[in-house]
């Protein structure tokens, strides 16, 4: 069926893919993963180390199967992304990147065996930060970067990544944003949707300065405050030591807590804290309820952790770090107070299937979705009572339509089957139950490591799992990160269909 | 109308409501009088807190009835929506008498676990030595299930929909007699005759067949009672496990029938092929459900526990049609069987059987609902300008009524999770809270470790008891009456 379209002015056929277009935008990616490759050769070259010429090759790589894509399968290219297309687009740049972000793991001879260095790229680009890496302090400094880096970029998204850099997609880059963030609508920053999204980034990258400078500041190497700020930022959790973040100074845990509570917000929001109208915050009722979900939640650690009979400071440390690691899915460790509390475990899985705010960086069922539904069955119970009255759900004062919340009902839905499911493949794979539910769980947020995995071992490595049961974790982290629907969209006949 | 006009409406709805559990006590009195046949026949001396008991539920049931003969409609919504739960409650706690009388068991907790897991045909149980029991408790225990399988079909089929509160989907429309499209009769009345038929004509049927294959009279009403109502308690140890194998064969045959919608039963007794038609994705989704699993649990049992294959597909096939249908009878240890398989079947109770069968679970029609709710909302993102309408049995399906399943299934999704976290910090370890998280709320029954395969949950703890019989009593009321009570405004004017 071919329809005129007022933007392009050309007369498109939506019954074929865009080819071209998707080729096109691929290729652009992986150039623009070239780019950022520059910081980790830099790195590695300033530091002599053997892994440089595996970065550059890699790098090489990318960057001329980029402009291969780019220059020449993409030429001429329509920019014009219906909606099947927005799809596609959005399940080949999460399939091809990730893949391609194997390529330092391998070329560097770090990792031989292809499913653990996917597994590490995957974990990276979707903010998940499980890791197979048992020693991260063995690493060459350049790939470590590597790691953050990949979760740095996966942090606010691949594909929104990409519509800051081409601007011609107009309405087919607020398909493309849909189809990556599926139900959570965005506060829109700017009425065109590019320099919408660029200001995000730019956002992004000022916040991540910012903790940057203040690491560098309480001490730490620069390279290695550099890796944490990208991963805490992104709500990622790479670490660059095997304990976590023990040992670090006060200062700097004071710090990365405040950042990664900070990154569990909507973006949007740390705009208006940005440009001095933070009072405006408060009117943003999942940002009350964000407040309001971590104070509990540090209150219950807390009380659960003296109950148990662990020193009130040390108890109240540990707890500030957890929840606020746990609640922004970045999934960043310390060691434990000595006692654990059952109490706190109950917390801890109740805050993964919450996970952060709509349009952060941080994975989960997300706030906002959560009340819209709580909202919703409280409205239904009256209906109960009261068949003839009227009501509707409410959020910041305005109506939510219906069919969004149909939308959200079918991604709690899906959701759901998805951690059953998963968890029954990797009970397949050997694991017990309850370690089973919690690493489906944790992954499908993008939380990655947390202690209610005690499989894991100290230093929460996920080294010794089949490779059957990691390949099932990265579905898990790419349905989380892609909020399900693009990865099921894949397995749908219309996806494949022409009409 | 009430013909009785004097008082305010709310002390006329109490003894409306009064009214209907006394007539239901009265049904539950005589199911404990019947409990002395066993009693004076075998001489275990019970006979005298047996005929007690009955004799008081009965009494009082009869004098609750006709003190308040005069009030028998319901006006205030609320109040309809008190009496769904507390037909449970009620007769749970007069289901105590036998237990606690014969000094079968002696903690009201436990009695009251007991009892509630009977009427709401649960067949979680708390004794560990079942075979010590006085017949007469045994028969208690299988008669409560009977009557709790049977109650939540009446519920569904006739209760609900003459109070009027089944437009709000509670209890799935088509399982409803309001549904249109398979409509049984028109009248309440005819509708509990024909249900009942069918109930004591299966029940009535499979005694006969399960004496034919070797089984004593008393074994086979016993076995009978628990798995046609897809309860599951069991007069043995060890559940089903030392039957012979056609008996086995036998009671899976009930199982089967017990997650059968009962109007589809009704049709399939009249031969009525055309209407069955109409009921036929439900059906399918089930038979499907029931096939996938059976056979992945048979060759894991065959590959994995070294079964041979004919042991293997009995106990793989009786197992699956245990817990889909949530009876919960048990044919061997299936604690010691292959992880997945365990958590498989703390996983596939969820679905349970058709909508208007005995069984728990949210049922296969929300289940095949939801599925299709998701690939509707999917093609419409992939091709914004066709119109596809979520189909069941052909015909469209309104957005309210699919609201209705979204809501059911994510409150019963938080019920699951919460009151996991709730055992888990009432001390129970995680994989057995999961597990009997799972067997109460679905009312499949056995948990993981002590409390699944052949054990009891009598090593939990008080306060877990207590969290399991409510998790029970919300799975069959499908959580949304239950948690009614609890909202703030339920109680305000």
């Amino acid at each position: 069926m071919n329809e005129w379209n007022p933007l392009n002015r050309l007369p498109i056929d939506t019954n074929k893919l865009n080819f071209k277009l998707i080729s096109r935008l691929v290729g652009l990616m992986l150039m623009a993963m070239a780019v950022v490759l520059v910081l980790p050769v830099g790195v590695s070259a300033w530091y002599g180390e053997g892994a440089v010429a595996g970065l550059a090759e890699s790098l090489g790589l990318m960057a001329v199967m980029g402009a291969l894509m780019f220059f020449v399968f993409g030429r001429k290219a329509n920019y014009n992304l219906p909606e099947r297309d927005s799809f596609w687009v959005t399940s080949v740049v999460w399939l091809v990147v990730p893949l391609a972000g194997v390529l330092p793991f391998m070329l560097t001879g770090t990792m031989d065996d292809m499913t653990d260095a996917a597994f590490e790229s995957i974990s990276g680009f979707t903010t998940t930060g499980a890791s197979v890496v048992a020693f991260p302090e063995l690493l060459p400094k350049g790939l470590l970067l590597w790691r953050s880096l990949t979760q740095w970029m996966g942090g606010l998204g691949l594909i929104l990544m990409l519509i800051a850099m081409v601007e011609k997609l107009h309405d087919g880059g607020y398909r493309l944003y849909e189809a990556e963030f599926s139900g959570t609508v965005q506060k829109k920053l700017h009425p065109h949707i590019s320099k919408s999204v660029s200001l995000m980034w730019r956002i992004y990258v000022g916040i991540t300065l910012v903790l940057l400078i203040g690491l560098v500041a309480c001490g730490n190497g620069v390279v290695e405050s550099l890796c944490l700020s990208l991963s805490t930022i992104s709500t990622g959790g790479f670490v660059t030591r095997s304990t976590g973040l023990t040992g670090f100074n006060a200062a700097s845990m004071v710090m990365i807590v405040v950042f990664m509570f900070e990154s569990g917000i909507n973006v949007a929001l740390v705009y208006l804290l940005v440009t001095a109208k933070g009072r405006r915050m408060w009117n943003d009722e999942e940002f009350r309820a964000y407040v309001m979900t971590f104070l509990v939640a540090v209150t219950i650690c807390v009380a659960g952790f003296v109950a148990a009979g662990n020193a009130m400071g040390e108890s109240i440390r540990y707890s500030l770090f957890h929840v606020a690691s746990t609640l922004s899915t970045c999934g960043f460790y310390i060691e434990s107070p000595a006692k654990w509390s059952m109490w706190v475990s109950v917390m801890t899985f109740l805050m993964i299937l919450l996970g952060a705010s709509a349009g952060s960086t941080g994975g989960g069922l997300k706030l906002k979705r959560v009340m819209i539904l709580v909202k919703y069955v409280r409205n239904f119970f009256m209906k109960m009572l009261h068949p003839n009255a009227v009501f509707s759900v409410k959020m910041d004062k305005k109506k939510v339509p219906e069919e969004y919340i149909n939308k959200i009902f079918g991604f709690v839905f899906l959701y759901f089957t998805f951690v059953l499911g998963g968890a029954f493949v990797l009970t397949l794979c050997g694991a017990d139950i309850p370690n089973a539910v919690c690493m489906a769980a944790t992954n499908i947020s993008n939380l990655g490591p947390s202690p209610l995995i005690n499989s894991l071992g100290a230093n929460m490595n996920y080294e010794a799992l089949s490779s059957v049961a990691k390949w099932t974790l990265m579905l898990l982290m790419l349905a989380g990160r892609l909020e399900i629907f693009a990865i099921v969209a894949v397995f749908m006949p219309a996806y494949w269909k022409k009409r | 109308m009430t013909r009785n006009a004097s008082g305010t409406t709310t002390m006329n709805d109490v003894k409306a409501l009064l009214r209907l559990l006394g007539t239901l006590m009265m049904a539950e009195g005589v199911a404990m009088l019947s409990c002395l046949i066993p009693a004076l026949h075998f001489h275990d001396g019970t006979w005298l807190p047996m005929l007690l008991s009955g004799a008081f539920t009965l009494l009082l049931g009869f004098e609750m009835r006709y003190s308040f003969s005069d009030y028998k409609v319901i006006k205030d919504r609320r109040m309809s929506y008190l009496l769904v739960v507390m037909i449970w409650v009620v007769l749970s706690l007069f289901g105590v008498l036998p237990f606690m009388a014969t000094g079968a068991v002696t903690d009201f907790t436990d009695a009251f676990f007991e009892s509630m897991s009977g009427l709401t045909s649960t067949g979680a149980t708390i004794l560990s030595d079942i075979e010590s029991m006085p017949s007469s408790i045994l028969l208690w225990r299988s008669m409560s299930e009977w009557i709790g399988g049977f109650g939540i079909v009446l519920l569904v089929l006739a209760i609900v929909p003459s109070l009027g509160i089944n437009k709000y989907s509670l209890y799935t429309a088509e399982a409803s007699g309001a549904d249109n499209t398979g409509k049984m009769t028109t009248g309440m009345g005819t509708t509990v005759r024909h249900t009942l038929t069918i109930y004591v004509a299966l029940t009535a049927g499979f005694i006969i067949i399960l004496m034919c294959a070797g089984m004593h009279f008393w074994d086979a009403v016993n076995m009978t009672f628990t798995n046609i109502s897809s309860g599951g308690f069991a007069i043995y140890n060890d559940s089903i496990a030392s039957l012979t194998h056609a008996q086995q064969y036998i009671l899976a045959a009930e199982m089967l029938f017990s997650g059968v919608n009962f109007m589809m039963l009704y049709l399939m007794f009249t031969l009525d092929w055309k209407k069955i038609r109409h009921k036929w994705d439900q059906f399918r989704c089930y038979i499907i459900i029931l096939a996938v699993v059976s056979a992945f649990v048979v060759v894991s049992l065959h590959y994995k526990m070294d079964f041979d294959w004919s042991d293997a597909l009995r106990c793989g096939v009786v197992q699956t049609l245990s817990v889909v249908t949530t009876t919960g009878s048990v044919i061997s240890d299936t604690t010691q069987w292959w992880v997945p398989l365990m958590f498989l079947f703390a996983i596939v109770p969820l679905t349970g059987g058709m909508a208007g069968s005995t069984t728990g679970g949210l049922k296969m029609m929300r289940v095949l609902i939801l599925l299709r709710n998701v690939k509707c909302i999917l093609r419409n993102r992939l091709h914004p300008k066709s119109v596809s309408p979520v189909r069941l049995n052909g015909s469209p399906l309104s957005n309210e009524l699919i609201t209705n399943v979204m809501v059911i299934f994510f409150v019963y999704v938080v019920v699951m999770f919460v009151g996991t976290l709730a055992l888990i910090v009432s001390g129970i370890n995680a994989t057995e809270s999961i597990g009997a998280m799972v067997g109460c709320l679905t009312s499949y029954g056995p948990g993981l470790g002590a409390s699944g395969g052949f054990g009891s949950y009598a090593a939990f703890t008080e306060p877990a008891k207590w969290i399991c019989s409510l998790a029970m009593l919300m799975g069959r009321l499908e959580c949304m009456s239950v948690l009614m009570l609890f909202m703030p405004g339920f109680w305000r004017k």
